[in-house]
């Protein structure tokens, strides 16, 4: 049962997400610079104006616009997948069932790829629309911190050999960085921010129908992968254990 | 673990945190290892910054950048203290025994923190007027001098609270020093991006520095107050592993 709604899911996300893009490509409109508001603060030589000016004038619409449909999901996805991370933490610390610890371990595997999409694409996006690779921007910023938090519960994992522990130490390591995160984000954001802030009821229909089947789409396929992951790895651990009781 | 007894628990949890907490001061003042490696540690970083500053010329001024430089001091100094502290209750098996021994968990956790808390602070004390003096002389201190303590004392708080917690993992993996590096700075970035922003609020004055200060305050409250209680949730767990 819980296969076949992986297997569904996986091939819904897929259509979904490619749903979106099409319909973000050919349906919806490129918003006016109404839509995003960007404040004129990144350090160019050029400024904003200028750049948006350009692409018009060369009959360019805006179509660094066009990552927000990919990248807003996979930025939400990742955020809303580590919850998992603290979840199936604390799950293990009150438990100390080895289960958790994998399901722990798997969910942070999904967020590190949701993660580096992410910071990829805003990478992108911030060239495009800033005409600068980097900018020390607070949901930049923060992002980036998420980003080494993510990596530093690996790190953390591989550099410990007891098993138990090391479960411990991760569940520990997974509940303080998920907490942390939240607290860089509000308190990087006390400062007046350039990143854009999609207002409410500022998408269009078909912008907004493209967004969500990104979103949708992609928290499903996150589900989807995480789930396919689980089975691996809990077969992999029988196999071990089948292993281990025919040798001894 | 319930502590059972003629004394009241609360009573018998101050007494074993008094003497864990006396241990390592005692410890200190034999060998003066920790307070010693740590402000060499910072003077250290002071020639470093000169090296860094030295081609800024003289209309550059320090003070914009000296609560940023400090802090960057303080979190190295930091991590170098943790990881000491715990690396000697594990090699010499103090940690075992005190786990042996019928403490609660928390009263470790709080000692430890406490220690840790109480030898940053002074070799924060000690760095700062090294550094004034080695970077700002001649360039007058603009906010109220008691905003400085206020920060330090708020912000090491956090950095002792998180930092004993990560500094117990640590020790416990093959990176070490390099672990707690890798788990440190991240957690602690708001702490240090609200401190930063209070010291440079106090160092330089003018109209609206008390409002900035009290902003950065507040977050290194709110910061504070959620990580430890967290840090303080979470090491039960940690040293019984």
């Amino acid at each position: 049962m819980k296969n076949r709604v992986t297997g569904v899911l996986l091939v819904l996300g897929g259509v979904l997400t490619t749903v979106s893009f099409i319909v973000a490509f050919f349906v919806a409109g490129v918003p006016d610079f109404g839509t995003v508001t960007v404040a004129n603060e990144v350090q160019t030589e050029r400024s904003l104006i200028e750049i948006a000016a350009e692409g018009f004038k060369y009959g360019r619409p805006d179509w660094g616009q066009k990552i927000f449909y990919f990248h807003v999901p996979v930025a939400l996805s990742s955020f809303l997948v580590f919850i998992f991370t603290a979840y199936y933490g604390a799950r293990f610390l009150l438990s100390k069932n080895r289960e958790f610890d994998t399901k722990a371990r798997i969910a942070t595997e999904v967020t590190l790829v949701f993660v580096v999409l992410t910071m990829i694409t805003g990478v992108l996006w911030t060239k495009a629309a800033w005409d600068v690779w980097w900018e020390w921007e607070p949901r930049l910023t923060t992002y980036f911190i998420m980003t080494l938090l993510v990596i530093a519960y690996f790190v953390l994992r591989n550099s410990i050999d007891d098993e138990e522990r090391r479960a411990t130490y991760a569940a520990a390591f997974g509940i303080l960085a998920f907490v942390d995160a939240p607290i860089s984000f509000a308190i990087t954001r006390l400062i007046p921010s350039t990143h854009p802030v999609i207002e409410r009821g500022g998408l269009e229909t078909p912008m907004l129908l493209s967004f969500l089947c990104g979103l949708f789409g992609m928290l499903m396929i996150g589900y989807a992968v995480y789930q396919v992951r689980v089975r691996e790895e809990m077969l992999k651990e029988r196999l071990e254990s089948l292993k281990a009781s025919l040798e001894g | 673990m319930a502590v059972t007894g003629g004394t009241s628990g609360r009573a018998m949890s101050w007494r074993q945190f008094r003497a864990i907490l006396r241990k390592d001061i005692v410890m200190e003042l034999r060998t003066k290892e920790m307070v010693t490696s740590m402000g060499l540690y910072a003077l250290l970083t002071m020639v470093i910054y000169q090296v860094a500053l030295s081609q800024s010329g003289t209309a550059f001024d320090p003070r914009l950048i000296a609560a940023g430089l400090l802090w960057l001091a303080f979190v190295f100094t930091s991590m170098l203290g943790l990881n000491r502290s715990l690396v000697h209750e594990k090699d010499q098996g103090c940690l075992e025994a005190l786990l042996l021994s019928p403490v609660d968990r928390p009263v470790i956790f709080f000692a430890k923190a406490t220690g840790n808390f109480i030898f940053l602070l002074i070799v924060e004390v000690l760095t700062i007027p090294v550094f004034g003096f080695l970077f700002l002389q001649g360039r007058g201190f603009g906010g109220q001098f008691w905003m400085i303590p206020a920060v330090l004392t708020a912000a090491s708080l956090g950095i002792a609270g998180v930092g004993t917690l990560l500094a117990t993992m640590s020790v416990n993996t093959t990176g070490k020093d390099f672990v707690l590096a890798v788990l440190f700075i991240p957690l602690m970035y708001p702490l240090l991006l609200a401190a930063v922003s209070a010291t440079t609020a106090a160092v330089l004055g003018g109209p609206d520095a008390a409002a900035g200060f009290w902003a950065g305050m507040r977050m290194i409250g709110a910061y504070d107050a959620i990580m430890l209680l967290v840090a303080y949730g979470l090491y039960e767990f940690i040293i019984g592993a």
